[in-house]
């Protein structure tokens, strides 16, 4: 399979000097097959916008280097714009005295893709988004799901084959964001397109990417298929019941000896939630409630989701 | 070629849908041109008597300075705002990801603004003529090349301003300051004025409008300081715009406000 995306030691500093410093992203490497759907997690400022920002070239990375599709972007930049298409305001990358269709024509044939060439495949989206109702209706008057459909449909029309969405889901609401989701998930299996895309949403990168990459303070702690992430925790995350503990400072000291422990209380009782990686793990924590006088009345192995993957990995820099 | 046309094509249906859409703001626009236009010449003649009486060659260069004034402001406004306006909309970053590139994509926009611009004006200008009762020479021929060039300074300036607001963000103010200083440059004297933007050009344009005169019966000198000044500006606005752009694209600002 080729690569679509071809990123090494991409670094980007803002300001100068020691005092004014700022490492947004450090020596970032990574690829992406062609057809392949990577999802970006971090938490706030970890370098995702900057890293897709500096890949796009709006930009300026200060050191690193980047390909898309083969094209450098030093280089080849123009060629390298032509392969790729973004969302990377949501709604706001819009004219909203347009309406969807106007939106469509207009970015298709900013791209210098004929209307000709851009209409079947144009109102085709517009189906597929469930838009064409409001196809002709001015963009400040759809929905913020509405909205952000046309966003992504406007990205999708330039039929690159490498798309960048950053935060897609971002403020939809629940049915609209499955609905998205479902509509991306199809549409990158139909087309073999190659989709990056950064999310603060778990459930959206655990729905529809294969792989994460994770970010964390500029750098990458996690580059993993997201089946394999998932499996490597699920024998790791354990739910604990205490008949005790409420009231007691003691999950202080347990809490930096198992980073991403989750206290939950419940009446009288105790929730704990822990992810423990090694077996031997396992004891140890069980040994830690004992010579803290908690008495535990029973143990639950949950199913594993992103989230806590992806809070277990952060809280402990992977 | 082909990819520009289609671009240029893009550039000016969006522009015309938009002026089609909203066409009570655009009439609204030309009549609040023609009511400054009418107290411009109201002022002019508390101010200056008889001189300024229908038919006399005063009145009939303010029209003309007018003329080239509304050119210039709109041709300025429409880069000064317009690109700090697609920052602030959030459209910009999507701008400089065509293959063809941004300043393609402003160039062309320009183009399509000036296009529908002659347009709008020329009914302006009809209008002044009807109620005024001013007579003026509108030959295309000598008329079109001085105005396009004279304009290209006024673009310069539009760069320059559009640069510093994608670094600097809040700099409307400066942007306003600016804009009522191109009446200043049309109305320096000439020994000096002529390097400033617009002054020449709208001496040249009432030669043709007001006295007369033909393209090629223009001095030659002239017809130099013309191109030699507003491509100058032009230039120079330009080079200023891709420094900006190059900062703002270094500290990430492009799809900031």
């Amino acid at each position: 399979m080729h690569v679509a995306l071809r990123v090494t030691d991409l670094t980007k500093t803002f300001g100068r000097g020691k005092k004014y410093e700022v490492q947004a992203v450090r020596g970032v490497s990574f690829g992406v097959k062609n057809g392949e759907i990577v999802g970006l997690l971090g938490p706030n400022g970890a370098g995702k916008t900057t890293t897709i920002k500096c890949i796009l070239g709006l930009m300026l990375p200060t050191r690193g280097q980047i390909e898309v599709m083969g094209y450098d972007f030093h280089r080849q930049y123009r060629q390298l714009v032509r392969s790729t298409s973004a969302v990377l305001e949501g709604s706001r990358n819009l004219y909203w005295r347009l309406s969807p269709r106007e939106n469509l024509d207009f970015f298709t044939g900013l791209h210098g893709i004929p209307l000709a060439l851009s209409r079947p495949y144009s109102e085709h989206l517009l189906r597929v988004f469930g838009l064409e109702v409001k196809k002709d209706a001015v963009v400040q008057e759809l929905s913020s799901g509405m909205k952000q459909k046309v966003a992504v449909a406007c990205a999708l029309a330039l039929r690159t084959p490498v798309v960048f969405l950053d935060e897609p889901t971002l403020g939809l609401d629940v049915e609209t964001s499955y609905e998205l989701r479902d509509i991306l998930k199809r549409l990158a299996r139909e087309e073999g397109r190659t989709l990056v895309m950064s999310s603060h949403d778990m459930d959206v990168i655990q729905d529809v990417c294969e792989r994460v990459i994770i970010i964390k303070d500029g750098s990458i702690i996690v580059d993993d298929r997201v089946d394999n992430l998932l499996e490597v925790f699920r024998t790791r995350s354990y739910r604990f019941t205490l008949s005790n503990g409420p009231g007691l400072d003691w999950h202080f000291d347990l809490g930096k000896k198992f980073p991403g422990l989750t206290v939950i209380p419940q009446g009288e009782s105790m929730i704990l939630e822990v992810t423990l990686p090694r077996p031997s793990d396992l004891y140890a924590f069980m040994d830690a409630l004992r010579d803290q006088g908690l008495i535990v009345e029973g143990i639950h192995q949950e199913e594993p989701d992103l989230e806590k993957a992806f809070l277990y990995l952060v809280r402990k820099g992977a | 070629m082909k990819e520009v046309l289609t671009v240029f094509r893009a550039v000016l249906v969006r522009q015309l849908t938009l002026y089609r859409r909203y066409l009570f703001n655009t009439l609204s626009g030309l009549v609040t041109m023609y009511i400054v236009f009418m107290l411009l010449m109201t002022g002019a003649r508390a101010i200056g008597g008889t001189t300024f009486m229908n038919g006399d060659a005063p009145l009939q260069s303010l029209v003309v300075g007018y003329l080239v004034w509304v050119f210039a402001m709109v041709g300025y406004q429409e880069l000064a705002w317009g690109i700090t306006n697609e920052a602030q909309m959030g459209t910009l970053e999507k701008l400089y990801l065509t293959p063809i590139g941004f300043s393609w994509v402003q160039g062309l926009l320009q183009l399509s603004l000036l296009i529908m611009q002659l347009g709008l004006t020329g009914t302006l200008l009809m209008f002044i003529m009807l109620t005024t009762g001013v007579r003026l020479q509108v030959d295309l021929v000598s008329v079109l090349p001085i105005i396009l060039v004279t304009i290209l300074a006024a673009y310069g300036l539009g760069f320059l301003m559009a640069g510093l607001g994608l670094v600097y963000k809040r700099v409307q103010s400066a942007f306003q300051i600016l804009q009522f200083s191109l009446i200043g440059f049309l109305a320096a004297p000439a020994s000096w004025g002529r390097f400033l933007p617009l002054n020449l050009g709208n001496r040249m344009l009432a030669s043709v409008m007001v006295d007369g005169n033909r393209l090629w019966q223009l001095p030659a000198a002239d017809w130099a300081a013309l191109v030699f000044v507003n491509v100058t500006y032009l230039a120079l606005g330009f080079v200023a715009f891709r420094f900006f752009e190059g900062k703002a694209r270094e500290l990430g600002l492009l799809g900031h406000y």
